[in-house]
């Protein structure tokens, strides 16, 4: 089993000139600390007015920073919200090979749609059509990696021939994923041999469901890329100290806060009715996390197999995960600095430390399944 | 030893003339109700402005804003039009109530006394022909709201949802410099099984800045989405939340 960080940007009030400006170069450290300790991705998301929750809308540009810092670790440009009215599928495909370029090949490719009003009403884009849009940009964008030219006749996006520059140094191309939030999501990641990136905070048993969904349907899948990359990704909370008394302290401030922020974005059925979006996704494990019991100072937001915990304790509970078949993990390790740097710091020192060593990271390596091409690993040039 | 009265505390609410000749007790159970809801962006200001200090706002701040008509309840026939403030409530989403009105007095003796709506008497209207539904909300002859749904096409009912209703339940005090008596927030949650609905192009004007029924203060910035359904749905004994 494999582990990363992922990092939404999250900068609460009140603000200050320099908030946003400590929050990224805060991150940056961290990314750079991963890479030295041992740990696997570091993942930054595309996220658009979502205040307070994400100030990440140009992940590509702190990914290129946190490339240029490091040397092994793989870089998560995800997801990339995929759908035209908020990144023409070009300019997807021209931001990743780039990054892959600057990155020495360690890019792995996000799709996604967005589950918020707040982003999709701000780009005035139909909630009813994103799947569909999804689609066809997760179609061509792997296309315009492996294609000297190309052309596109769709019902979103349509161009003559053109050849789209450059391409990512991973040959065919760099790993695909897509966001899950739901069992349909995790199906269709099967059904087009993509990596299935659980975005929601659920518990293990939560997942197990769409993990065996997952594994069983992209046996026989259609991939819409050159090659399948048979991969599950979770994600969760983290936060390692001496005890776990102090850390459920701090654990919980960070699972409160995060949960806090997400709670404030408006999600897409809560405000539209369709059916292109049954579940609530994120925002709807957190609150229904929070709300199973409450206790003073902001408890019921730690649940099972979340990296709370003592080493032994964040041991246990990330067995969970690799049980039911987890290939990686990534961590939520701050939010809104309600942990303070050192603290973060520390608590990755301790996880690289004492419990990384207990999962054997050889015996989860990258799958590639399909008889197309090279395995996907990191590749220099 | 004189007598004592009898009249103890659990025997109050319904027994004595402030509640009991006008409204029957909750629950009340409204089967049938037709409802156009409409859901707008508006402005920060004012929904900080009306959000108690307990409640914050969304990102963006949005309306609710519905307008039912119950054929069947227990006090008759009667229609109900709330512009309500979406919010949270630390993690969750509730609708907190601006300001209501409905046109039937005993309606709204109980809206306001039992559940906390912030209600007024006035007229309201809600017609459906074809694919398009209009309705309109007047308080004393003059027009506050009109809304309509044009272009529907059927939706899956299930996907239209009714988040729980806050009010502010208060009674005026009649003492020199004190506002009020009882003061709380309290939670009207919804019980609604969605028979029929219809999703389409939605319109409201805020016609008038009424003085009573000030519903222009939540302007309309982007309409966000426009359903009309019908429901049967119920009024639950109302849950108290929290103190103001």
């Amino acid at each position: 089993m494999k582990f990363g960080i992922i990092h939404e940007l999250s900068v609460s009030k009140p603000w200050h000139p320099l908030s946003e400006h400590e929050v990224y170069h805060n991150a940056l450290a961290q990314v750079e600390l991963a890479d030295e300790l041992g740990f696997d991705q570091s993942w930054a998301v595309e996220h658009h007015f979502l205040e307070e929750y994400s100030h990440c809308s140009a992940p590509e540009v702190f990914l290129a920073a946190a490339a240029m810092r490091t040397k092994r670790i793989r870089l998560g440009h995800g997801i990339v919200v995929s759908l035209p009215p908020f990144n023409h599928p070009v300019r997807c495909a021209e931001r990743a090979a780039a990054l892959d370029i600057i990155s020495n090949g360690r890019l792995e490719f996000g799709t996604g749609r967005s589950a918020t009003w707040t982003e999709l009403g701000g780009f005035r884009c139909d909630p009813d059509l994103t799947k569909e849009m999804w689609d066809e940009a997760l179609h061509a964008i792997p296309k315009m990696w492996t294609q000297d030219t190309f052309s596109w006749e769709g019902r979103f996006f349509s161009m003559p021939e053109r050849p789209v520059l450059p391409k990512p140094v991973q040959k065919p191309h760099p790993p695909l994923w897509v966001a899950v939030s739901s069992p349909e999501t995790a199906i269709q990641a099967g059904e087009r041999g993509i990596g299935c990136l659980g975005v929601s905070i659920g518990t293990p048993q939560e997942y197990k469901q769409r993990v065996e969904d997952y594994r069983r349907v992209i046996k026989t899948c259609e991939p819409v890329g050159e090659f399948v990359n048979e991969q599950v990704n979770g994600v969760t909370f983290m936060y390692v100290d001496e005890t776990d008394e102090e850390a459920q302290t701090w654990g919980t401030k960070l699972a409160y806060s995060f949960s806090h922020l997400a709670a404030h974005l408006v999600g897409i059925s809560s405000v539209y009715p369709t059916p292109a979006y049954k579940t609530p996704g994120l925002l709807f494990s957190v609150r229904q996390a929070a709300g199973q019991e409450k206790a003073p100072g902001g408890g019921g937001v730690i649940r099972e197999g979340m990296a709370i915990g003592s080493p032994q304790t964040v041991i246990k509970n990330l067995k969970m995960w690799q049980e039911i078949g987890v290939d990686r993990m990534v961590l939520i390790i701050n939010t809104g600095e309600v942990i303070p740097q050192e603290r973060v710091l520390r608590s990755m020192h301790l996880f690289a430390e004492q419990v990384l060593p207990a999962f054997d990271k050889k015996a989860s390596i990258t799958l590639v399944t399909s008889p197309a091409t090279e395995l996907v690993e990191p590749a220099m040039p | 030893m004189p007598d004592q009265g009898r009249l103890t505390q659990e025997r109050l609410p319904h027994a004595s003339p402030v509640a009991s000749p006008l409204y029957p007790k909750p629950p009340w159970r409204l089967p049938g109700a037709r409802v156009l809801k409409l859901v707008y962006e508006t402005d920060a200001e004012p929904v900080l402005a009306w959000l108690p200090p307990k409640l914050t706002r969304s990102s963006p701040p949005y309306v609710v804003l519905t307008v039912a008509h119950y054929p069947e309840s227990p006090v008759g026939p009667f229609s109900l039009a709330s512009q309500h403030i979406g919010c949270r409530a630390g993690f969750f989403i509730r609708a907190l109530t601006y300001h209501a009105v409905t046109d039937r007095i005993a309606a709204l003796a109980a809206l306001r006394e039992v559940w906390g709506f912030p209600c007024t008497l006035g007229e309201i209207t809600l017609d459906a022909k074809g694919q398009v539904v209009t309705a309109s909300v007047a308080v004393g002859g003059e027009t506050v709201a009109v809304a309509s749904l044009s272009d529907a096409s059927p939706i899956e009912g299930g996907s239209v949802r009714f988040d729980p209703v806050l009010n502010v339940r208060m009674t005026p005090s009649m003492e020199e410099g004190k506002q009020h008596d009882l003061l709380q927030l309290v939670q009207v949650d919804p019980d609604a099984e969605v028979r029929k609905a219809l999703r389409g192009r939605g319109a409201l004007r805020l016609t008038s800045a009424s003085a009573v029924a000030p519903w222009h203060v939540l302007p309309v910035r982007y309409m966000v989405s426009a359903v009309y359904c019908t429901v049967d749905t119920e009024l639950p004994l109302a849950r108290f939340v929290m103190p103001y």
